[in-house]
């Protein structure tokens, strides 16, 4: 019977807690994200096993599409700005192609031929909706394959993180003393590590795929200032009187802290879950920008590449291989972060409205 | 306070070892070492190597190495640099730490004082439609995927625009016929800032004491007035005059970078102050302030935001000790050669000597910033004060 | 100027709330003369703090006010800026809250905080002269000069307290609100801070408005009464008259519950139940439920709601103005 009213307690405290975050405009715009690029995650398995994308074309790390695409030939002046084009760079466009580097190549051709190639990247177009990487693979493929990892690390780094962070610091709250100041020193200790050098080192020695990554940068995060933080939140959960009561009525340490003191930190763990995942979206992109991973691919890879092969700096002209991953990045981090905002409304009754 | 104050000493230099050893050992670990370059050259006979090696004692064994690393470090010999023989790491140090404290002082404090000011304006503002689309803004800077951020604007205002220079801090034909290293005039620039810096502070704390409202603000214009007077004066008397033209050049490169990081580094101090501040609005003080008659401003500046700031403060210092840290991308993106690209540069080539230098200062830098902030904290909070007095 | 200091018509306020509107104040209406000290009881969650809490217009963000005015010193508060409201608070009106504790900003000291609401409403005001009227107050309730110098913190409850009194009567106020200001605080010190209450205000020719559960603290304090319950006033009188002859039900069972030392030893008595929920609208007699003796007109919720005279100056819920 207990049990029974126990699960109904729950059942409606959540979904008590659901009516209050759908208040939240924020959060609910930073869920609407999330499951979005949830959907892409899960879309890219599904498109392969149904065959509705023929793997080998469409594979994020693989694929190669092998048909050829119809570019206009033009001469490129050599004064600008013309008519057409206004720098250089403009000249000649993705849909066109320079008439000097054809006949460089000793290929015969005219103005306003039609020339065919496979040069990639190629633009967007109909058979590959955000176009392909200099490899010839398809983009939008290496978006969802992107949202696979962010899920992966984010949420992986994030739990272990927070779930480290949460009990240390319950614990050096609740038990003081010694245990206290050993876990201060510690967190000072991984605090004084330079987390990008510290993870060059790690990565010079050992390779770094998703899942290794995840847990290191979660017990590093873990371990770290965040241990402080969750400390001062425990100390003030501990001077309320409820613990001094349960501890009156002969609770043992471990079980007050369990019982009592946990669950009232737990929502504010669960907050800063949520915004490790946005930090940890933010640190794989910005490692694999400066090659210090081994992961096949992710949204971090897909900037790297179009910085290493020079076409950042193109300004709008090659937009697919910049955009799409950093918008993706931006959006995923962005919309965990909100729905930490969401949850904030929800958690801290103090904040909200009515 | 006194028990505390020597019980951490303590503590930090234990800490202090165990991080020299976890970090010396963690640079062996890497595979190779900082000359197996040589290796590779075919031009120098195969013992060139063997005696280089030999000359830097990278033949022993790691604990006698390690032994001997710590034994010399706390005698006060760093070692040479591997790869810029026959510098010392303190030399390099000196040299690159004043361009990132410069840099990244200014920042931070643009971004802290910016990042306050807005979240102040958000909680007030809760439920209003500009707080919608500032917090949409200040969620994007925080998100953005800061390297193509800053790549994209140095693309923008320094390409397309060509309203600053590219990268570095000088421009190098100018300084041509300098007389002044450039290190030089980073310290009378670094000393200018500081200097000014605490006279605002003094400013600010002398009219304090003023009590009308409209008084104090008239008090603090002038004061302001009177420091740029002064500030007009230093830079164009004596040895400051000479330096001005370089030093502007300096400033000059600065702009960007500066700008750049403040729009990303603003946002989570905004949110923080946010958060902190609604806290804070649910007491029953604030009602009391309004109550009073105070405008909504008032209230918001003189109570609600005075308590908010003990958190932003923390968060402050603990900016300050992941300073360097966070500079490497920047410093790699704007070109502008300081510490940060000096660690990442020691450890990419395992120059163990500088990368356990830097590492070392840095780690100092962290202990003495996280017992600063526990310090200061008991300072802005009296109730704290109190407390730990008896 | 106006006969009254304060003049409240038919005042209606909800609070917009997510389980729906919650009629906190329903179609109140009472007068206080410049000098009288006017009292404001009933239990806890019968809308007096919404009522003192609109009378300075600093209802919560999701409260509406329906209906009704509320004139201080004859001047419409109601539908006031900002601004011009800000001028009239704590000058011509101003409140000791109830858990005047948390009143105080821990980190600032108490006489800077009392110096502000004197800058806000005396900005050509001099330190010094500022500094001299705080002693003044202080002395008037009983606090020594030097607590200006402290912390909040470093005040006990009863000093906090008295501190509070002295803020509110900072500006010249013509009306003080005193929202339970000695609930949290022993009896001893209790009486002390009634007696300064009442001191200063027959000192000043203040008008207090005296708000508690405790009807005998309000017996003391105020020279006429209303008796609230679930948002409406059911009872309003001159104190004496509604003390020897309650009409309403609720009064008679409010002073049936408060022991005395005098007369035989009896068990106390007191009301079963709990006050209706303010979500739903309640029709009839919102009493009805716990009345001790309801006619048949009460139960059914057919009965005309309203006050009607029931002695000079003395009004009583008509409901129960008829059994009793």
């Amino acid at each position: 019977m207990e049990n029974q009213e126990l699960e109904n307690g729950l059942k409606a405290k959540f979904k008590k807690n659901w009516r209050l975050f759908k208040q939240s405009k924020l959060g609910m715009t930073g869920l609407t994200i999330v499951i979005f690029f949830g959907f892409l995650a899960i879309l890219q398995p599904l498109l392969f096993l149904t065959n509705i994308w023929d793997e080998g074309t469409y594979h994020p790390v693989v694929g190669y599409d092998s048909e050829q695409i119809s570019r206009t030939v033009v001469e490129c002046p050599d004064e600008y700005p013309t008519e057409k084009y206004n720098t250089k760079e403009d000249c000649p466009r993705v849909d066109e192609v320079n008439i000097r580097y054809l006949k460089a190549f000793g290929i015969d051709a005219e103005v306003g031929d039609s020339y065919f190639s496979n040069v990639q990247p190629a633009p967007p177009s109909s058979r590959h909706l955000l176009g392909t990487d200099s490899l010839g693979r398809d983009i939008f493929s290496q978006l969802m394959e992107g949202s696979q990892v962010a899920f992966l690390l984010g949420l992986i780094s994030a739990i272990i993180g927070v779930g480290i962070s949460t009990l240390l610091g319950t614990a050096a709250a609740f038990y003081g003393g010694k245990l206290d100041s050993y876990l201060m020193r510690q967190s000072d200790l991984v605090l004084m590590l330079p987390s990008l050098p510290f993870l060059f080192i790690i990565s010079a020695f050992a390779e770094l795929k998703v899942w290794h990554l995840a847990v290191v940068l979660g017990t590093l995060g873990g371990l770290g200032g965040s241990v402080i933080t969750i400390k001062s939140q425990a100390l003030q959960v501990k001077v309320k009187p409820f613990v001094d009561s349960a501890r009156i009525t002969g609770g043992s340490k471990r079980r007050i802290m369990f019982s009592h003191i946990l669950p009232n930190v737990a929502p504010l763990a669960l907050l800063y879950m949520v915004f490790s995942v946005t930090g940890a979206i933010a640190s794989e992109s910005v490692l694999s920008f400066l090659g210090l991973l081994n992961i096949d691919m992710s949204w971090g890879i897909m900037i790297y590449l179009s910085q290493t092969e020079g076409f950042i700096f193109t300004g709008l002209k090659y937009w697919w291989l910049i955009i799409p991953a950093g918008l993706a990045v931006t959006l995923l981090a962005g919309g965990f972060y909100l729905v930490g905002r969401g949850l904030d409304d929800v958690f801290n009754p103090r904040l909200r409205r009515r | 306070m006194l028990t505390y104050t020597i019980k951490r000493f303590f503590e930090m230099v234990i800490v202090f070892f165990l991080f020299l050893v976890i970090s010396y050992l963690l640079f062996n670990a890497i595979p190779g070492n900082a000359f197996s370059s040589l290796l590779l050259n075919p031009l120098l006979p195969p013992e060139a190597y063997q005696k280089t090696i030999e000359a830097f004692g990278l033949d022993k064994p790691l604990l006698e190495r390690l032994q001997l690393y710590i034994v010399n470090f706390f005698k006060g010999d760093f070692g040479y640099s591997y790869t810029y023989y026959p510098r010392t790491p303190i030399d390099l140090i000196s040299e690159r730490l004043p361009r990132t404290l410069m840099l990244f002082s200014i920042v931070n404090i643009v971004a802290f004082y910016t990042g306050f000011l807005v979240g102040k304006i958000l909680a007030w503002r809760r439920g209003s439609k500009s707080e919608t689309w500032i917090t949409i803004g200040s969620v994007f800077s925080y998100t953005v995927f800061y390297p193509w951020f800053a790549l994209m604007m140095l693309w923008f205002f320094g390409y397309k625009l060509d309203w600053f220079p590219l990268g570095k801090f000088l421009v190098p034909e100018k300084w041509y016929d300098s007389p002044y290293s450039s290190d030089e005039v980073f310290y009378t620039l670094i000393l200018f800032t500081t200097v000014l810096s605490f006279l605002l502070f003094l400013v600010f704390i002398i009219t304090r004491g003023i009590e009308s409202i409209h008084n104090r603000r008239n008090a603090r214009l002038f004061g302001l007035v009177v420091l740029l007077f002064i500030s007009a004066i230093y830079w164009t008397n004596g040895e400051a005059e000479l330096k001005r033209f370089y030093a502007a050049d300096i400033a000059y490169h600065m702009i960007l970078p500066t700008f750049t990081v403040t729009l990303v580094a603003f946002a989570g101090t905004a949110l923080l102050t946010r958060t902190t501040m609604m806290e804070v609005l649910k007491d029953d003080y604030i009602l009391t302030a309004r109550a009073k008659g105070l405008s909504q401003k008032r209230v918001r500046d003189r109570h609600a935001a005075r308590t908010a700031l003990l958190p932003v403060v923390t968060s402050f210092i603990f900016t300050i000790i992941t300073i360097i840290d966070g500079s490497v991308l920047t410093e790699s993106i704007f070109s502008w050669p300081g510490m940060g690209q000096l660690i990442l540069e020691a450890v990419v080539q395992e120059d163990i000597p500088l990368a356990m230098a830097t590492f070392s200062f840095i780690g100092v830098l962290a202990l003495i910033a996280h017992f600063i902030a526990d310090i200061s904290y008991a300072f802005l909070d009296p109730r704290i004060r109190i407390k730990s007095e008896s | 100027m106006s006969e009254y200091a304060l003049e409240v018509k038919n005042l209606s306020m909800h609070y917009d709330t997510l389980d729906g509107n919650v009629d906190a104040v329903k179609n109140i209406s009472f007068n206080v003369k410049s000098g009288e000290s006017f009292g404001l009881v009933g239990e806890s969650g019968c809308g007096k703090t919404s009522v003192a809490m609109t009378l300075l217009q600093l209802q919560p963000e999701n409260s509406v006010i329906t209906d009704g005015s509320i004139k201080v010193d004859g001047k419409e508060l109601i539908g006031l800026s900002e601004n011009e409201l800000r001028t009239i608070r704590w000058d011509s009106i101003s409140i000791v809250f109830q858990g005047a504790m948390n009143a105080w900003n821990p980190v600032i000291k108490i006489g800077e905080q009392i110096r502000e609401a004197m800058r806000e409403h005396n900005p050509e005001s001099s330190k010094k002269d500022n500094i001299e009227k705080i002693n003044e107050l202080f002395r008037m309730v009983g606090l020594d000069e030097s607590i200006s110098e402290r912390f909040p913190h470093e005040l006990s409850g009863g000093m906090k307290q008295r501190a509070v009194i002295a803020l509110a009567l900072s500006c010249d106020p013509k009306i003080i609100i005193a929202d339970e200001p000695t609930t949290a605080l022993d009896v001893v010190i209790q009486d002390q801070i009634l007696n300064e209450l009442k001191k200063v205000q027959e000192l000043l020719g203040l008008s207090l408005i005296y708000i508690s559960h405790d009807i005998a603290v309000i017996a003391e304090m105020t020279d006429k009464i209303a008796v609230m319950y679930a948002g409406s006033i059911v009872e309003i009188g001159p104190t004496k008259s509604v003390f020897e002859s309650p009409k309403h039900s609720y009064t008679r069972a409010l002073l049936d519950s408060t022991p005395s030392i005098h007369g035989e030893k009896k068990k106390l008595s007191s009301l079963d139940g709990e006050p209706p929920s303010l979500i739903n609208e309640i029709n009839g007699c919102s009493f009805s439920p716990r009345c001790p003796s309801p006619t048949s007109g009460c139960r059914d919720q057919t009965v005309e709601m309203g006050l009607v005279q029931v002695g000079e100056d003395h009004f009583a819920d008509k409901c129960c103005s008829e059994c009793v």
